[in-house]
């Protein structure tokens, strides 16, 4: 599914991302953790294709094809879903609004033509129900106002609508209280298939008690520093960052 | 005495503008003939305005309409979309050229009058209604002044008269076209209690000249709302003056779009002249190329407790220069004013420009009022995470800036009219860009 080798990437100039090699075939659910500063959500941007990551050196092929070609639509379309540490706020749009156009636009980019507006709303009814997300909540402005929970959960509801085959997810459980952690995890894992692939980044163990990795990475000054199973979270969880900090430094 | 006859001591510029207009057809009233000449003797001494004069810093019309005259511009395009959308709305069309105002108007009600201004220039009503003393010491007569040259050469025109208690329920529909050079005054009067709906298009061609004055009274309690949509040919020079004055309770709901023409200057003056009168003069401006549109709003508080809303936002791409002055001003008595201001744009070019002059003028101490001005561009996060959920490009920046105008279309209140504009604006990014780059 996703094979990046050698990855070195600048943002402003400064190296970020000083050698990265991963491989996460079709079906997998790999964990990245790390100390703050450590390259994770810039690893997330790369993937998404966004302005200002300069891939300087290696590659990253997706199902094949070389990512770093396509630009931030067309990766989409080809199916990389990337849910943000912190989703951004767009006054005047209302969630409905931007979850019809993102779909029709996924749709269309993938040949299967636009759904009309009661297919459309049916589909959402049905991925909306299991994460809470309420009517209420789709005819407020995108993100605007939302709580952290309900940010995270409407990531989840675009991620569940836009049928992606590699799902990024930016500390998702950052800002969430037990409950609400609960929910967005069991929408996680209801989207788990064969087909689809997850990268879950996370500061903490605990994300991984819901979402059970298949791989964990450790990310410390931009290199991963050791890879194992979920075992290595735990690990991490009682000896925390400190060895791999000072290995990179 | 015609018109060239006279002994001109004006620049180029003017004096090609007096040429032009020849002896005005219409108009033979004894009072208006004054006034007319007056307004000549006024304008030739005062000249066209350019950028040394304050209220028209940004806009030098001298040195604008001086090279307008010097050549012949290409005729350079505009949207059809909103005469095309337009035509859905039920209304009363009146078509106004330069010389007169056609239309069928048997079925309006009983009470309600559209007429050739040239016809009733002899009637109490409208001759009041182009008084310019009611404005005598408007606070802006640099602003003011160029409504004489409107005076001085007015070729035509259209008249509506609303009778006391008369609520018109559906809009009138004045469609200006046309090209060449036109100097036309609309006099628009609501009695008492009145209530009209008065939607203006504005479709002018290339190298139109539209030199336009509307002189609106709202009688106590009387209710008007404006909606104006100019979509000029893109090599049109557009000149639009409102004097607008409101009796106690009266209450103006006005909004313009500005869309088309080389050059713009839409200049509104209102008056409060009785208390409790609400007025509301919004606009949205969308322009491209090397469009300049200028925007200039004086609302005078005269008399307490009356309420004034402006609120504009623009988006300008390539190398378009919009510009925003604002003053709200408070006289002594005006206590329990409300008054608010503002103008927000957007630059989705770095070659845009911008210049904002929002002021208030408070002379009165107990009174609410705000300004505001703000000019930035688009959200680059949002943008990056729109394309993220599979927009493009554009799709995404048309959104947000959809997003970003929607405010100013809520607060229309025709609901047909509010979702034409909403139409308009959510195509005009896309469209243009795609054409650019055919
Ligand atoms: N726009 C930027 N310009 C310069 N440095 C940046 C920028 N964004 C992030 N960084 C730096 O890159 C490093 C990695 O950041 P990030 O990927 O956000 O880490 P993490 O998500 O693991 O906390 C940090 O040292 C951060 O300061
Ligand atoms: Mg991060």
């Amino acid at each position: 599914m996703l094979e990046i080798k050698n990855l070195h990437v600048t943002v402003d100039g400064k190296e970020i991302l000083k050698g990265i090699d991963l491989s996460i075939g079709a079906g997998e659910v790999h964990a990245i953790m790390g100390p703050n500063g450590s390259g994770k959500s810039t690893l997330s941007y790369v993937l998404a294709g966004r302005d200002g990551y300069e891939v300087t050196q290696g590659s990253i092929l997706f199902k094949g094809e070389d990512l770093t070609a396509k630009n931030v639509e067309e990766r989409a379309a080809a199916g990389i879903f990337l849910a943000l540490q912190y989703p951004i706020e767009v006054p005047g749009v209302t969630t409905m609004t931007f979850l019809k156009t993102a779909v029709n636009a996924i749709r269309v980019a993938r040949g299967e033509g636009e759904l009309d507006a009661v297919r459309f709303l049916k589909l959402v009814r049905e991925k909306a129900k299991p994460l809470n997300v309420t009517d209420e909540m789709l005819k407020r402005a995108l993100n605007v106002g939302f709580s952290g929970g309900e940010k995270k959960r409407a990531e989840i509801l675009q991620m569940a609508l836009l049928d992606p085959s590699l799902c990024v997810l930016d500390e998702t459980d950052s800002g969430l209280d037990i409950d609400a952690l609960k929910v967005v995890s069991d929408g996680v894992n209801m989207l788990r298939s064969p087909e689809r692939s997850m990268i879950v980044i996370t500061h903490y163990q605990r994300l991984l008690d819901h979402i059970v990795p298949d791989r964990v990475h450790v990310l410390s000054g931009g290199r991963i520093v050791k890879s194992g199973d979920k075992e290595l979270a735990l690990e991490l969880e009682k000896s925390g960052y400190a060895d791999y900090a000072a290995d990179a430094a | 005495m015609t018109m060239a006859a006279r002994n001109m001591k004006t620049g180029i510029a003017e004096r090609r503008l007096i040429e032009e207009a020849g002896a005005p057809g219409f108009a033979h009233a004894g009072w208006f003939d004054k006034a007319r000449l007056a307004a000549l003797d006024s304008f030739e001494a005062a000249g066209l305005p350019h950028r040394r004069l304050e209220d028209w810093r940004y806009t030098d019309l001298r040195q604008i309409l001086e090279k307008r005259l010097a050549r012949v511009e290409e005729n350079s395009g505009r949207s059809d979309a909103p005469a095309g959308l337009l035509d859905a709305v039920d209304a009363y069309v009146a078509l106004i050229g330069a010389d007169g105002v056609e239309g069928d108007f048997s079925a309006l009600p009983e009470g309600a009058e559209i007429m050739r201004l040239g016809d009733v220039l002899d009637e109490g009503w409208v001759r009041d209604a182009m008084d310019a003393s009611v404005f005598g010491n408007t606070d802006a007569p640099q602003a003011a002044a160029i409504i004489d040259l409107n005076t001085a050469l007015l070729g035509g025109g259209v008249a509506i008269h609303i009778a006391h208690g008369v609520v018109l329920e559906k809009p009138i529909h004045l469609a200006f076209s046309g090209n060449g050079t036109r100097h036309l005054r609309s006099v628009i009067v609501l009695e008492e209690g009145a209530s009209a709906c008065i939607i203006e298009s504005h479709q002018a061609g290339a190298n139109a000249f539209s030199d336009l004055v509307s002189d609106i009274r709202l009688t106590r309690n009387a209710s008007l709302t404006r909606i104006r949509i100019q979509n000029d040919d893109r090599s049109a020079i557009h000149l639009a003056s409102d004097r607008i004055v409101l009796g106690e309770g009266a209450v103006l709901d006005g909004f313009l779009m500005t869309l088309g023409a080389a050059v713009s200057r839409n200049q509104s003056f209102v008056r409060f002249t009785g208390e409790g009168a609400r007025a509301t003069v919004n606009g949205v401006y969308a322009l491209r190329g090397s469009q300049h549109g200028d925007h200039f709003c004086l609302t005078d508080h005269a008399v307490p407790g009356c309420e004034s809303v402006t609120l504009y936002k623009g988006v300008l791409d390539e190398a378009a220069t919009g510009i925003f002055q604002g003053r709200v001003l408070v006289r002594p008595d005006a206590q329990k004013t409300d008054g608010r201001q503002a103008n927000h744009a957007l630059l989705l070019s770095r070659e845009a420009t911008m210049n904002a002059k929002p002021e208030l003028e408070i002379y009165a101490d107990d009174v609410q009022c705000a300004h505001g001005s703000t000019v930035g561009e688009l959200d680059r996060d949002a943008v990056f995470y729109l394309r993220s959920r599979g927009l493009d490009e554009a799709s995404a920046r048309q959104l947000l800036i959809s997003a970003f105008l929607d405010e100013v279309f809520e607060a229309v209140t025709h609901e047909g009219v509010r979702d034409i504009l909403r139409v308009i604006a959510s195509e005009w990014f896309i469209q243009e860009r795609g054409r650019h780059h055919e």
